[in-house]
């Protein structure tokens, strides 16, 4: 009777262990509701906003992983249609700052200059229109985007105004527009990926698109406060809440494994070993391909 | 001595190109002297008082990092900061992933690659050592 006591004491003791071992999920879910509701965003402080803000990763980030590739330039994917002078509304206004500000990070890190000078030509005339644009030093980008050699410095440049303009924006109570350029800079980022993705299948590309399942409700919890402001927000958040429900099937898993450190003239590197695993289908990744396009295209189309 | 050049002449340019933007010098500098091969990404600015109680690092950020890129994180100080600025990154399980400083022997590093293989969002903590009063920026790039 001691005997079986203690080993149904052994079971449990290790079952809890194993359960309490497990710290983390091994595989990315969305949150359990289909979408976030309101009130739950209403709650977000200013911190956590501006924290969101910054977890959007960078167009630059695509360009350069494009770069890494050997993937060729191509102007077809800079959103050439948009008319600065046909920007109606401010929500337009904002939506279009940041797919262009998208592109112009593409043009930039391909040192495209000349077409640089155009996109920020429309830049600066919407961008003055929402009255942000003394955030933007058009003259010493455009400057810098003359002389190749000051990549570095255009890209500082370039992207500093943005965060300029992002913050003078969500402090100023005009988040609205804060949060339809971090969403128009993620939607170019998007439609860039999944146009090359489309044209030069990769698996480290589809990888990356597959993977913006982790930012996404991030960028639906930057929108969701204004979603019932008007028709055209209530508009968007249904696009990217279609685009969120592409990725619900789309499944991430994580490998395990702890960090390896090399110490080496006097800095350190640390070579992650835990992995990130994307199992996306042909048909998933088509499908996030087409709704990126759909929306994408109707968006800067709409003039 | 060439370094030095190079960073007094960025920094001029940048001043003179920005005519009266203000954009801080130390980001710009730091940015600069994050390396040849880097490419900005992001800042952050820190400004810290004396800590009452050394616990865990004061200044905390989100932000998504993605699989096969090599980020370079560069810390510099303001010259009036009393303490050095550190870092130390865990992922969305609070693992700790990197420190630029190594408790076992003091070793404070100015910048820290990170080769980073699991995409997702990170927690970054900067704060100043000893929780020290301080002034610094951290500055977030991509190396190939």
């Amino acid at each position: 009777m001691k005997g079986r006591v203690v080993l149904l004491l052994i079971i449990v003791s290790f079952g809890f262990s194993c359960r309490n071992s497990k710290s983390k999920p091994s595989e990315f879910v969305f949150p359990q509701s289909d979408s976030v509701p309101v009130s739950e965003a209403e709650k977000l402080s200013p911190e956590a906003i501006a924290d969101i803000s910054k977890n959007i990763s960078s167009p630059v980030e695509i360009a350069n992983l494009l770069q890494t590739l050997q993937v060729p330039f191509s102007q077809n994917y800079i959103a050439e249609s948009i008319d600065p002078n046909k920007q109606g509304t401010s929500f337009d206004k904002a939506l279009k700052l940041g797919i262009l500000g998208a592109d112009l990070g593409y043009l930039n890190m391909y040192e495209k200059t000349g077409s640089s000078l155009d996109v920020l030509t429309s830049i600066r005339k919407i961008a003055e229109d929402i009255k942000v644009g003394q955030f933007f030093d058009f003259e010493s980008i455009k400057r810098l985007s003359k002389n190749k050699s000051n990549l570095d410095s255009l890209l500082f440049i370039s992207i500093d105004s943005y965060n300029k303009i992002d913050t003078y924006l969500r402090s100023n109570d005009r988040g609205q527009l804060s949060a339809l350029m971090i969403v128009g800079v993620w939607l170019e980022g998007q439609y860039l990926a999944t146009q090359v993705v489309s044209q030069y299948p990769n698996k480290m590309l589809s990888d990356r698109i597959g993977e913006q399942k982790i930012i996404l409700n991030d960028l639906l919890l930057l929108i969701s406060p204004y979603c019932k402001r008007d028709p055209e927000f209530i508009s968007l958040c249904k696009d990217m809440q279609d685009i969120k429900d592409k990725y619900r099937d789309v499944r991430i898993t994580y490998t395990q494994g702890d960090p390896v450190s090399v110490e080496k003239d006097g800095g350190l590197t640390i070579k992650q070993t835990e992995t990130s695993v994307v199992n996306m289908s042909k048909e998933q990744l088509k499908s996030v391909i087409d709704i990126t396009k759909n929306i994408r295209d109707k968006l800067i189309l709409n003039n | 001595m060439k370094k030095t050049i190079i960073t007094l002449t960025f920094l001029f340019t940048i001043a003179f190109l920005s005519f009266g933007q203000v954009t801080d010098p130390l980001i710009s500098s730091c940015a600069i002297n994050a390396g040849p091969d880097a490419k900005y990404l992001k800042d952050f600015r820190i400004q810290l008082g004396k800590a009452a109680v050394q616990n865990e690092l004061r200044y905390k950020a989100n932000m998504s990092l993605w699989k096969n890129t090599k980020y370079r994180f560069t810390m510099c100080n303001a010259e009036n900061s009393k303490g050095q600025l550190i870092l130390s990154i865990k992922d969305d399980a609070n693992k700790q992933i990197l420190s630029s400083f190594d408790k076992k022997t003091g070793k404070i590093f100015s910048y820290v690659d990170f080769e980073c293989q699991k995409s997702g969002i990170y927690q970054i903590s900067y704060d100043f050592i000893n929780g020290q009063q301080g002034s610094g920026v951290g500055v977030v790039s991509m190396i190939k």
